[in-house]
């Protein structure tokens, strides 16, 4: 029993202590530059934690995260690399953005979310459909294309931001602002959107298929040996496709939500490449759904805290992306340590 | 146009496209000896901004070039360091390996130039010669397009031949690539498998890192945060079209260098586009090429799986 105890926590603990590894190199890099990262710290947790606002805003934050991740668990449990989804995150938003001013006056309010979801859906999956069928017909590195395919879609959507899509009542370059009226309701009783709500449930919906489904199945068995799954009878290129599309359109629903929610407009430059903490974060989870709720809400503290103590202590916000970094390489190295104490 | 315009237009088209190739060019070569060897490097461009940025304060700092070039060979060392070890050494998983380092180098370098410089950009006055070859230079249309460059840009394309002999006509050129294709035999033979790669991923990282020095001190002389764009993933791109042979991924890069050049020469002959467009470029031709040549691509067999001595080797 006592063994059975200790290898359920050993991953959680190798996260948490990949997690603290690097907060403590990212302390001895501060302390480099000659700030005290004991402050820093502690303004973190007062600013993130402390107040009622800040856990809203962290709250607020994490949606995206939550999207983008559950999209995430489905490839990387198939052994795919999806590292663009800020592009198709990109494409969802402007979309929503794009439609959903005119959209807003012709449909009643249910059908026009539901109108919305599917579109920033349509548009993640749209941006991720050439990676996908290239990788299924002839095994091209799906992180090149989707990579590309993300900077394509950030100098994409600036351009028809700035042209085709471009409100022309405004000085800078921006869609037409949603009204508060046809944004994303709140949840009753709160100041948080009700994409919270959808992130758990996509989240959680998207565990259980890969735990409990034929098809979570049949990408698990390709993540861990494809000769196995092509001799298996399965589908290996149509399970490529399919793992590919979910994290796609996932990436751009979250972009959907947050344009809808959140920013009420699209706006030129605006690339919040929450990808790039979505990845470390969904590693760190050991692609478990339920490790990734805390981890998204530590990130989002992360992340928001360290835009606040910034403006204080003048630690610029990169210093944020340093820790994810450290984080995602410490998370490997544990891999190694992993192996070492668990026999096979 | 005049004659004399349109090659003088020739001329500049041709200059560009090989400086525009050189720092890809250079990170592709040593990604083609480390991909050969059985490593996936996807540091490969946060190798890159870290030798751009580090060249660039140094340079600045010192007021000398040379002290930068070294100080982005050092980085680029550290790096392929850090990356054998954790790839090579602990043997754990090369692409959350390569994205870690990715994210780390590049952040770091964006949160450095915030400590160091604040909201400055500041600019690198000398930076950016060329070292005229004589007699040659002096070819009409070409000459100066080819001998009027950058010494780096000489020694990126000398080494073009030089690797594909240490490849292909060498012991320790056999010995690289089986190591990437059978590790296990070459093992058996007495082959230094982990000194192997750590040489590879040294040289990856130590040319991926001049490449990023090559923007910042040979080409533009000032250094932003985001100025790689994606140069690294494309050296992988074109590492994969040319199937790690030299001479091809030579000739990839000039692909990408050509198409950049054309671009931005249309650009300058009047021809309205959006320069949202021009950004675009360099990605799609990326998909466009991997969509017409990238069929049945044969990877060295080991790539992307660690070694170890005794295992069953899956």
């Amino acid at each position: 029993m006592k063994n059975v105890d200790f290898a359920t926590f050993k991953p959680a603990a190798l996260s948490i202590v990949s997690i603290l590894f690097s907060l403590i190199t990212g302390g001895i890099i501060l302390l480099a530059i000659g700030k005290n990262p004991l402050i820093y710290f502690a303004l973190l947790f007062t600013r993130g934690m402390g107040s009622s606002l800040g856990l809203i805003e962290t709250i607020i934050k994490m949606i995206p995260l939550l999207i983008i991740s559950a999209g995430l668990l489905a490839c990387f449990s198939a052994g795919l690399w999806n590292i663009g989804s800020d592009g198709q995150f990109l494409i969802g938003a402007m979309l929503t953005g794009w439609a959903a001013p005119w959209l807003a006056d012709s449909l009643p309010y249910p059908a026009y979310l539901v109108t919305i979801a599917f579109l920033g859906i349509f548009g993640g999956m749209a941006w991720i459909l050439l990676p996908a069928v290239l990788k299924a017909r002839y095994d091209i590195n799906e992180i090149i294309t989707t990579l590309m395919m993300s900077w394509l879609a950030i100098n994409l959507v600036t351009w028809l931001v700035k042209g085709p899509i471009n409100d022309l009542s405004t000085v800078p370059a921006q869609t037409t602002v949603i009204p508060a009226v046809y944004r994303l309701p709140m949840i009753p009783f709160t100041r948080i959107h009700a994409g919270l709500i959808i992130g758990i449930a996509t989240l959680l919906g998207i565990h259980w298929v890969i735990r409990k489904t034929t098809l979570g199945y049949q990408f698990r068995v390709m993540r861990m040996n494809k000769k196995a799954a092509i001799h298996a009878g399965m589908c290996v290129p149509r399970l490529t496709v399919y793992g590919l599309l979910i994290s796609g359109g996932l990436a751009g629903l979250a972009g959907a939500g947050d344009v809808l929610a959140v920013k009420g407009l699209f706006q030129a430059g605006w690339s919040p490449q929450y990808g790039m903490t979505a990845i470390p974060l969904v590693f760190l989870a050991r692609l478990n759904g339920w490790a990734v709720i805390p981890l998204a809400f530590f990130f989002s503290f992360l992340a928001l805290g360290g835009e606040f103590v910034a403006r204080d202590l003048g630690v610029p916000v990169f210093f944020v992306h340093v820790l994810e970094g450290l984080t995602l390489l410490f998370f490997a190295a544990s891999e190694y340590f992993e192996k070492k104490w668990i026999p096979k | 146009m005049n004659v004399f315009l349109e090659s003088a237009l020739i001329t500049a088209i041709l200059a560009s496209a090989i400086r525009g190739t050189t720092p890809i060019l250079l990170a592709a070569l040593g990604e083609a000896y480390a991909e050969r060897s059985g490593l996936l490097n996807l540091g490969i461009e946060g190798m890159m901004v870290a030798g751009a940025f580090s060249s660039f304060t140094v340079a600045l700092k010192t007021n000398s070039l040379l002290s930068g070039f070294v100080c982005a060979a050092g980085v680029g060392l550290t790096l392929g360091l850090v990356f054998g070890i954790l790839t090579i050494t602990l043997g754990v998983n090369q692409i959350v390996v390569g994205l870690g380092l990715t994210i780390f180098a590049s952040s770091m370098c964006s949160f450095l130039h915030r400590v160091i410089f604040g909201n400055q950009f500041p600019i690198l006055f000398g930076a950016g010669g060329t070292n005229e070859i004589p007699l040659l230079s002096r070819i009409p249309l070409i000459g100066q397009a080819f001998f009027n460059q950058h010494w780096l840009v000489y020694l990126t394309f000398s080494m073009v031949p030089i690797m594909y002999v240490l490849m292909y006509k060498t012991r320790f050129g056999l010995r690289v690539r089986a190591v990437g294709e059978a590790p296990r035999a070459a093992d058996a033979c007495g082959v230094n498998i982990y000194g192997t790669r750590f040489f590879a991923i040294l040289l990856g990282g130590l040319l991926a890192s001049l490449g990023g020095a090559f923007l910042a001190l040979g080409d533009l002389a000032f250094f932003v945060p985001d100025m790689i764009m994606g140069r690294g993933y494309i050296a992988i791109v074109v590492v994969m079209l040319g199937k790690w042979n030299p001479v091809k991924v030579c000739l990839g890069g000039l692909l990408f260098g050509f198409a950049l050049a054309l671009t931005s020469a249309l650009q300058v002959a009047g021809i309205k586009i959006s320069p949202d467009f021009i950004l675009m470029t360099p990605y799609l031709v990326v998909i466009i090429a991997l969509l017409l040549f990238a069929r049945s691509t044969n990877l060295p067999s080991a790539l992307c799986v660690p070694y170890k001595r005794g295992s069953d080797g899956q």
